[in-house]
């Protein structure tokens, strides 16, 4: 019989106890990997746009609250243009509307013309003409969600759209999404004059992000984001999922560890004798201490393992609903997992120390003694 | 003239007060108790006998006065979970076995962190569980035993890391009479043939009768100590008789 063997015996001795609090714990676990793995996802998505058509940054509103309320004045294009590194822009303007029954379809204004230079490649069909208003190029996921094909009509906010291509876009965004000619979706949206960010290329041989701080240098009023990360400079709803994520993990720490203070406290009490008994044969304070300790390890760990296959299933539910499945895609980062062993091992240490310092603190007769 | 061998336990002047001093449970105890003895301590309860065990198996420090058990003065080492593990081996009126744990598996946790592996721990337990003959019930657990078969696998385990000395507390308290004879049959085999020192606290008077010396305590003070047999030992220790 091992020393973990051991262990365990004492854990599955009282299995309502230990179940409950395992089911506990891995709830907290649960949120945990379900939130990371989601807000990853939705960096990652966030991240792929960054670089749509190439681009090797984007610029939008300094200060802007979400992503899709920046607005920067088409006249501002030229100057980011003519800032030194840079060898392309091309605006492009956020509408999200309800389409069929995604709530949260992307309309994207782009001049016709930049599509030709950096469009998403085509399946089907063509790109926007220069001169038709009413035309539309879907992504191959929002053709399929909507049943349509080239040359079917669309109604997005009351107005008809003709189908006139299919794209295949590596960006879920678009890919889930519509192009439509930017002077259309700046009528709808009524934001005449101005885009909601600008995809910048720069020349061979430049280093991007010195490029992307002389735009912020040189012109007022806009940021770079050239990672995913730097997208919480411009999106509260970001920095919103990163502190959720932070407050979750904490109170899971917390609660988790008041739970298996509880349990261990409990399971200490009920064998101080065996414990006195321990320490009667030979065991020296740090051997009770380690045996504790583990226990509670055990736990959580186990509680860590259960948590994290939830949380997975949980995504993978939450990717059900069409307006999620078009808004992200869930990534599986090491570091999630990572946490949430982490937090597992967090709640283990906090929940164990106290009952395990009282258990060594008991000399062998005091525990003999206990009733 | 043989020289006698130095005690393997000793006491002078031991005292163990509770309750604030009011209760001196050990009221200046001098014992000496020679290896390879069989010793039975007597007395009505709250004489101090079980207070003198646990000294003497560090259990418990002294107010006063010297206890030096196997060589180890015990007033003065802080450590003495080593010693516990090693020098003596515990036998409780209640077995104190664990619940949860296999027979073979309690008789194997005295010797974690002796240094043993997982086989070489399995074979000892094997070994003391047939030397105690109970080997047949190495995979039960201990409330599925009868009170002598738990007395004699708390034996076992009193044995696991080969102790020079065995102490017990009430061994045969809650055991019938023949259940009690092959208890103490097998701690008058450990002092015959291991030459294991033996030094039982009891009220039991069928106890006292095996033992080599019989000590009789009252208000935590020795008031009687008598040898029923001279030992080769005992010889060696006093040839003049």
């Amino acid at each position: 019989m091992g020393f973990a063997h051991l262990v365990l015996r004492n854990l599955l001795r009282a299995r309502v106890r230990s179940g409950l609090t395992l089911i506990g714990i891995s709830l907290g676990i649960t949120t945990i990997v379900a939130l990371g793995v989601i807000t990853a996802g939705f960096k990652s998505t966030a991240g792929a746009f960054v670089r749509s058509g190439g681009a090797d940054f984007m610029v939008a509103q300094e200060g802007a609250a979400d992503m899709s309320f920046s607005t920067i004045p088409e006249a501002a294009i030229p100057q980011i243009e003519a800032v030194a590194g840079v060898e392309s822009v091309r605006g492009g303007l956020f509408h999200f509307t309800r389409v069929g029954s995604n709530p949260f379809f992307l309309v994207l204004g782009v001049l016709p013309g930049d599509l030709f230079e950096a469009g998403p490649p085509l399946v089907e069909g063509r790109y926007l003409a220069s001169d038709s208003p009413a035309e539309i190029v879907l992504g191959a996921q929002a053709a399929a969600a909507l049943g349509v094909t080239v040359g079917d009509e669309v109604v997005i906010d009351e107005r008809a759209f003709e189908v006139v291509g299919i794209v295949d876009s590596e960006v879920l965004w678009e890919q889930s999404g519509a192009l439509a000619p930017l002077a259309t979706v700046q009528d709808i949206t009524n934001r005449r004059e101005a885009v909601s960010v600008v995809h910048v290329s720069v020349v061979a041989g430049a280093d991007p992000e010195a490029v992307a701080r002389r735009i912020e240098d040189q012109v007022a009023g806009v940021v770079s984001i050239v990672t995913a990360d730097d997208i919480g400079k411009v999106d509260s709803g970001f920095q919103i999922l990163d502190a959720a994520n932070a407050a979750i993990s904490g109170l899971a720490i917390v609660i988790g560890g008041i739970g298996v203070m509880n349990t261990m406290v409990m399971s200490i009490f009920e064998r101080t004798r065996e414990i006195g008994v321990l320490r009667a044969v030979g065991w020296s304070g740090g051997r009770v201490l380690r045996m504790i300790l583990i226990e509670a390890l055990m736990l959580c760990l186990a509680a860590a393992a259960v948590g994290s296959v939830v949380g997975l299933l949980a995504v993978q539910a939450v990717m059900r609903v069409p307006a999620v499945r078009g808004l992200l895609e869930p990534s599986y980062e090491s570091g999630v997992f990572v946490q949430a062993f982490l937090v597992a091992i967090g709640v283990a240490l906090i929940g164990a120390v106290y009952p395990a310092i009282r258990a060594t603190r008991l000399t062998p007769m005091e525990a003999l003694r206990y009733e | 003239m043989s020289s006698a061998p130095p005690p393997i336990v000793h006491t002078r002047r031991l005292v163990k007060a509770f309750e604030g001093g009011r209760l001196r449970a050990l009221d200046g105890v001098d014992l000496d108790v020679l290896p390879g003895e069989f010793v039975a301590i007597m007395g009505p309860s709250g004489c101090g006998k079980s207070t003198l065990l646990n000294m003497i198996a560090a259990l418990d420090r002294p107010d006063e006065g010297d206890v030096v058990v196997a060589g180890h003065d015990l007033r003065r080492r802080r450590q003495l979970d080593h010693f516990r593990a090693r020098d003596i081996g515990l036998v409780f009126q209640l077995d104190n076995l664990l619940p949860g744990l296999t027979v073979r598996e309690n008789v194997e946790v005295p010797m974690y962190g002796q240094g043993r592996s997982g086989r070489e721990r399995r074979s000892r337990a094997m070994e003391l569980l047939a030397f105690v003959g109970i080997e047949g019930r190495a995979a039960s657990r201990p409330p599925q035993l009868s009170g002598g078969e738990r007395q004699r696998v708390a034996i076992a385990r009193a044995l696991a890391n080969g102790p020079g000395i065995v102490l017990a507390d009430e061994p045969t308290g809650r055991l019938d009479s023949a259940t009690s004879a092959r208890v103490l049959d097998l701690l008058e085999s450990l002092r015959r043939e291991q030459g294991v020192t033996v030094i039982v606290v009891t009220h039991d008077p069928a106890v006292a009768s095996r033992a080599d010396r019989v000590i009789r305590m009252l208000d935590g003070r020795i008031v009687e100590d008598a040898s029923r047999v001279v030992t080769p030992l005992a010889v060696a220790a006093d040839p003049a008789g």
